[in-house]
């Protein structure tokens, strides 16, 4: 007998037991659902991490100071290092030096804040591309005149002020009792989105000030902690870590004393727990996928007892162990791909429905479907030969007997 | 035709041993219509189930068109079963959910016939017992000389050398019987050998040949006397 002969013969048996073959199938439904929805929102979270990651800055560099190596005086970058790799390092488009400085205080009014002070120039905005809502970010002039002007985020903006575009206002920044007035020239959208409003109001104020306001301001404290590095494409982060490592050495006369990092490292990093983390919960969905194969099992064992006479009447007339063997695997077959073609069209409903919840475009992909569609035939198969074996086994004149 | 010598058969359930069939020798030549007979339990549905390559010999040689199946695989028994014999069973044994022509078509699938050619030649052996008109009924909608004649179809659709029947009869009225065995002798006289299996010795009246067994042996073998001709 053909496949094609047999399909129709499973398809005929599927459908003269609809009730039991969708209660087979919904073991495999619920499995390959849960599977394609978990493995789809960890997908979308993954790929909203990695958005979020790029538009700070894929082709960037940051070259810091070794804080687990004994750091002197001398070690710490300058000007002069940030004008060097800029101008020395072919793959390199733009350096930003940055004095970045924690535990400093604000004041509007009668309200003060916690804040970090983020000391640079103007390059900084076409490294990292600060997303400006209001105003200005910090332009050559504020550098070149150590201006005391600031640009402010959003939330903060928001809760010292109680509106967004506070440009033009006035605040104080400081350290105890020395506190310095700036003016608001910018607010910029918080970075941390979502995630950092959950700090509520614990959330520092992030402000961004011209690096030479920075350094009158907090004076003995001010040094370049770091550098921020544009460079042409990813491919060149090896070859433009050793020309700065070999800048920076050379002109501080030290050794190993930096570090070079992209921010893509860090996200590799972050996306390896993702993965780890959708694989473990797939995998506990997966093991509902198996027990909804033994129900398939299960089910054909009976199908195989309840239809010994036909099979007997089968091979009276002629069938082989073969044609007995291959009829009852394609129906295993056709029941769990049918439940796992519904499971899989639950599974993307379900992953649409929490990723609109979570705000995540879910990452459902033609791997995913593939992948779940090969799972589904192979559990009808895996769990399918055992009763189909049996079948095929039987003798007919017992088979025949068989009442 | 078929040819038997010395068979045996021992049936060994747990640790009970019977011996169904002791050294049975028969032979059956082509064109013969061949009755067997004797009480219950003597061993005619095993000699039968053998002859139909349903079952296995004990012990013996089966010959069956210069072939011994005796010692054959399951694939090639069930290809004989397939082509070489046409078998009617006691309890018609056709598929519930099937009508008619889909269960003549059966054998014809398991041979890899196409089905545009299925359907052909299960019309013309279904009118070849006279069912034209019934092909799309189910068995539960047939009565049973019916069903027994959608099973003959069965049985004959991919001419067979031989047609095996046990008890064909058995389950019907005296009218649908005649009616089967008219059937039976229009086949026989086309040149198909049959070999039935029946107790009725007035059902016997219709073959050519009568071979009684007894206890697993025979113990007659005789030609028809005074035969009903339909
Ligand atoms: N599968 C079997 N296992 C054990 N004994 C069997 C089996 N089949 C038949 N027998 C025994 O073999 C003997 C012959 O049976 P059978 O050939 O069916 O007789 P008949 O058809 O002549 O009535 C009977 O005694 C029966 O009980
Ligand atoms: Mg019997």
């Amino acid at each position: 007998m053909n496949i094609l002969e047999s399909f129709k013969v499973a398809i005929a048996s599927i459908l003269s037991n609809k009730m039991r073959s969708f209660l087979t199938m919904l073991g495999i439904i619920i499995g390959i659902s849960s599977v394609i929805t978990i493995v789809s929102i960890g997908k979308g979270g993954q790929s909203a991490i990695t958005g979020e990651f790029n538009k700070i800055g894929v082709n960037v560099l940051e070259a810091t100071i070794d804080t687990s190596a004994q750091i002197n005086q001398n070690d710490y970058f300058t000007m002069n290092d940030v004008k060097n790799i800029k101008s020395r390092i072919p793959e390199v488009l733009n350096a930003a030096p940055i004095f970045q400085k924690g535990g400093v205080t604000v004041k509007v009014g009668n309200e003060t804040k916690r804040a970090v002070v983020i000391g640079t120039n103007n390059d900084y905005n076409s490294i990292l591309s600060v997303n400006m809502l209001y105003g200005r970010f910090i332009s050559e002039k504020d550098v070149l005149s150590g201006r005391n002007v600031v640009i402010i985020d959003d939330i903060s903006s928001k809760s010292l002020f109680g509106y967004v575009d506070s440009t033009g206002k006035t605040i104080k920044i400081g350290e105890r009792s020395m506190m310095v007035s700036a003016t608001i020239v910018g607010v910029y959208k918080s970075q941390g989105g979502a995630f950092a409003s959950s700090f509520g109001d614990r959330m520092p104020v992030i402000l961004y000030t011209p690096i030479t306001f920075a350094e009158k301001m907090f004076q003995d404290d001010f040094r370049i902690n770091q550098i921020e590095i544009l460079v042409d494409n990813a491919k060149s982060f090896e070859s433009a870590s050793n020309s700065i490592n070999r800048i920076l050495s050379s002109a501080h006369h030290n050794k190993d004393k930096y570090k070079v990092d992209n921010l893509m490292k860090q996200l590799d990093e972050v996306n390896r727990i993702l993965n780890i983390f959708t694989m473990i919960i797939g995998a506990i969905a997966g093991i509902s996928l198996v027990v909804g194969g033994i129900g398939v099992m299960n089910i054909m064992l009976v199908s195989v007892t309840e239809r010994t006479r036909e099979i007997g009447i089968r091979k009276a007339i002629g069938a082989t162990r073969r044609d007995i063997l291959v009829q009852f695997l394609i129906e295993s077959v056709i029941i769990s791909l049918i439940g796992g073609a519904i499971g899989m069209a639950l599974g993307i409903l379900f992953a649409t429905i929490i990723g609109s919840f979570l705000g995540i475009a879910p990452g459902i992909s033609f791997l995913t479907v593939l992948i779940a569609f090969l799972f589904s035939s192979a559990v009808g198969i895996f769990f399918g030969i055992y009763p189909a074996n049996k079948a095929s086994k039987l003798d007919p004149i017992e088979a025949l007997r068989y009442e | 035709m078929i040819e038997v010598k010395n068979l045996w058969k021992v049936y060994r359930t747990g640790n009970i041993e019977f011996t169904a069939l002791k050294g049975i020798n028969l032979f059956i030549g082509k064109g013969e219509y061949t009755a067997i007979m004797g009480p219950s339990g003597s061993g005619k549905s095993t000699l039968m189930n053998i002859l139909g390559c349903l079952d296995r010999l004990t012990e013996g040689r089966y010959i069956l068109n210069n072939k011994d199946v005796s010692k054959l695989t399951d694939n090639e028994l069930a290809r004989i079963r397939n082509r070489e014999i046409g078998f009617v069973f006691q309890a018609f044994n056709l598929l519930p959910r099937l009508n008619a022509l889909e269960n003549v078509e059966l054998p014809m699938m398991y041979a890899g016939i196409s089905a545009w050619e299925r359907r052909r030649r299960a019309r013309e052996a279904l009118a070849k017992v006279g069912l034209e008109d019934r092909m799309y009924h189910r068995p539960n909608e047939l009565s049973g000389g019916q069903k027994q004649r959608v099973a003959i179809a069965r049985a004959i659709v991919l001419n067979p050398s031989v047609l095996m029947a046990d008890e064909p009869t058995g389950n019907l009225d005296t009218a649908s019987s005649y009616e089967i065995m008219k059937i039976f002798q229009e086949l026989n006289n086309d040149g198909t050998t049959v070999v039935m299996v029946t107790h009725e010795p007035d059902i016997a009246q219709y073959t050519k040949r009568i071979v009684m067994v007894r206890d697993g042996n025979i113990i007659e073998d005789r030609a028809v006397d005074n035969r009903i001709t339909l």
